[in-house]
């Protein structure tokens, strides 16, 4: 009875800067509160959901509502957007958050729906970056199959795949390593490593992995090594256009390359043993029973 | 039958013009609500909560400080903190009467902007002596990077005990004091970038409507926050607090502002008050969003916030 009550009220009521801010970038604007809006989110952004009791619902008469909601969380993305430009000064930090909202028109207070650490602005950062990630590869496969472009060499691919991601941080390299050691923070841990797990995953799917044993994890888990330790390498880099780090990266996957080489040559030479001393064993039983027999 | 008709018709008659007498008192005096556990019209609870804080602002920061053993300074101490305001921030504190937020805030941006300052200046190690020197001067009569404070409160009583503080404590910029009417408030729309309402909004006759001003006045992005007594959940923490709330409070009122009937109201307009969940209700009603609250000490306090968005 109370929501009945209430959301023609708040459905109406001017939620001015979420319909302003929409108005400018949506291409098609909130439409009246009499129509039943479902559009889909713009374009592959999944809203975090957070249960909110008191506006539960997102039927009916939600309609507006749900757009109301889903323009609360574009609008912290835009401002997490905009405050990326502030980093480079400020650090990731509240302040750089609070200077993006300025540039939006709204009040520094703003800030205050983020954690004071900048967590979230960082969190954001490295997914969007991602996101670029996805993309990037997406439009080289699709080249790949037009025929446009060849298939390049699984190593050639991974190392390409790495630099790319890796060279999105360079606008903000100086305040990088203050990024890391707040997504080590335990609160922040299960965010972070989601992003870098789905990330290695996105990059060894395009590069054409298939795998359904062990080699699945093995392969995960050798590629994120790689792409940490590069990661850190870029920190302290101070070559021009960080071409150590990037010779340091080609040097890893040659490695890892030939470990699985390695490994395999070792599968097959273990192999090659046991049937060796099976053929052996065999052979002295054999020698021992004709012996017996006699 | 008839006559039992005609007896129905008289009662009625006779019933409604008392009935109508009494609505029309009624409706002089204002709807009918509570000041602490009597039941009042709103004229009157307006007069009897001006009339409690006349006679309490002289002793009020010494009793806040007996009767909570000095922890409402760590409250206001985390409200401020969770505020985190960046210079330049303009704060409205309503409610604010002997000035504790308004101080709190000014010590905090102070300090803020100093840091920011240092900062700069680290990163500027090749100016000039001229140019270090028109730094100085520049900020010598900025300390505070901007930012205000405007105290707002309803009893004149109160602002002035706030002003005699904010002198002897030597707050001289950034700082002003209004007297005002929370339902009501003299301000301009869009003004302010945060809003602040510190064991007052209990006091408020219409919460609704101090909400509704509260979402007038504040800037788009601005904050409400809204720091009060609430429920505690806890059964056991609950009946210890009952008791220590009833018995010693008021006896304490007594003893330090010669004043029992003042901190008796105090004690049952806290459980008079709505609990967290339908206080954020009410924000949200007013529009609010991302409306949510923080329990400090098991729900003896409270602290709502919101975003104008």
């Amino acid at each position: 009875v109370r929501c009945q009550h209430y959301l023609p009220l708040r459905a109406l009521q001017a939620s001015t800067v979420l319909r302003r801010v929409s108005d400018e970038h949506k291409k098609e604007p909130f439409t009246s509160s009499t129509q039943q809006h479902f559009d889909s989110p713009p374009a592959g952004h999944q809203p975090e959901q957070e249960p909110q009791g008191s506006r539960s619902s997102y039927t009916g008469q939600g309609g507006q509502e749900s757009e109301d909601y889903e323009g609360e969380e574009q609008l912290q993305h835009r401002i997490l957007t905009a405050a990326l430009e502030f980093v480079p000064e400020h650090g990731w930090t509240a302040e750089a958050i609070a200077e993006g909202a300025k540039t939006l028109g709204l009040s520094v207070a703003a800030a205050g729906m983020f954690h004071s650490d900048g967590s979230e602005l960082i969190l954001h950062f490295v997914s969007e970056c991602n996101a670029k990630l996805s993309e990037l590869l997406e439009n080289e496969r699709k080249l790949v199959q037009l025929g446009e472009a060849e298939k390049k060499p699984i190593d050639a691919f991974l190392r390409d795949a790495v630099e790319a991601r890796l060279r999105m941080l360079i606008p903000y390299i100086e305040k990088w390593p203050q990024a890391l050691s707040v997504l080590l923070l335990p609160r922040n841990i299960p965010s972070s490593l989601n992003l870098l797990t789905s990330m290695i995953d996105d990059i060894l799917h395009y590069a054409g992995d298939q795998s359904t044993d062990f080699n699945w994890y093995t392969r995960r888990a050798v590629l994120t090594g790689i792409y940490n330790t590069t990661e850190l390498v870029m920190m302290q880099d101070s070559s021009p256009d960080f071409e150590d780090t990037w010779r340091f990266l080609e040097n890893r996957v040659a490695d890892a390359m030939t470990m699985s080489n390695t490994a395999t040559q070792v599968q097959s030479t273990g192999e090659a043993v046991v049937q060796g001393l099976m053929g052996a064993a065999v052979t002295v039983s054999n020698a021992e029973t004709s012996r017996a027999v006699r | 039958m008839a006559v039992g008709l005609c007896r129905c018709c008289c009662r009625a008659l006779l019933a409604r013009p008392a009935g109508a007498l009494r609505a029309l008192r009624g409706l002089a005096a204002g709807p009918e609500t509570h000041f602490g556990f009597q039941t009042v019209t709103e004229e009157e609870r307006r007069e009897k909560i001006y009339q409690v804080f006349e006679s309490v602002a002289k002793k009020y920061d010494v009793m806040n400080d007996s009767m909570t053993l000095g922890i409402h300074r760590v409250w206001k101490d985390i409200l401020m903190h969770k505020m985190n305001p960046s210079p330049g921030t303009l704060l409205l504190d309503v409610a604010g009467g002997t000035g504790d937020i308004a101080f709190r805030f000014i010590n905090y941006v102070r300090s803020v902007w100093e840091r920011q300052l240092q900062r700069k200046l680290k990163n500027h190690q090749n100016l000039s002596w001229q140019e270090i020197f028109e730094s100085y001067q520049k900020d010598k009569f900025n300390s505070l990077g901007n930012s205000q404070v405007v105290v707002c409160d309803i009893n004149r009583e109160m602002l002035k005990v706030g002003k005699q503080k904010a002198q002897h404590l030597g707050y001289t910029e950034g700082l002003s004091w209004v007297l005002g009417n929370a339902e009501e408030l003299p301000f301009d729309d869009d003004a302010f970038d945060a809003y602040t309402i510190a064991f007052g909004i209990r006091n408020v006759t219409r919460i609704d409507l101090a909400l509704q001003e509260a979402y007038r006045v504040l800037k788009p992005g601005g904050r409400f926050l809204c720091l009060e007594f609430s429920h505690v959940s806890n059964p056991l923490l609950s009946r210890l607090y009952d008791l220590y709330s009833f018995q010693v409070i008021p006896v304490l009122g007594e003893v330090i502002a010669g004043d029992w009937k003042s901190y008796q109201y105090l004690v049952e307009s806290i459980r008079r008050f709505p609990p967290q969940e339908e206080l954020k209700a009410m924000i949200e009603d007013a529009g609010f969003f991302k409306v949510d609250y923080e329990n400090l000490n098991f729900g003896i306090v409270a602290i709502h916030s919101g975003f104008k968005l």
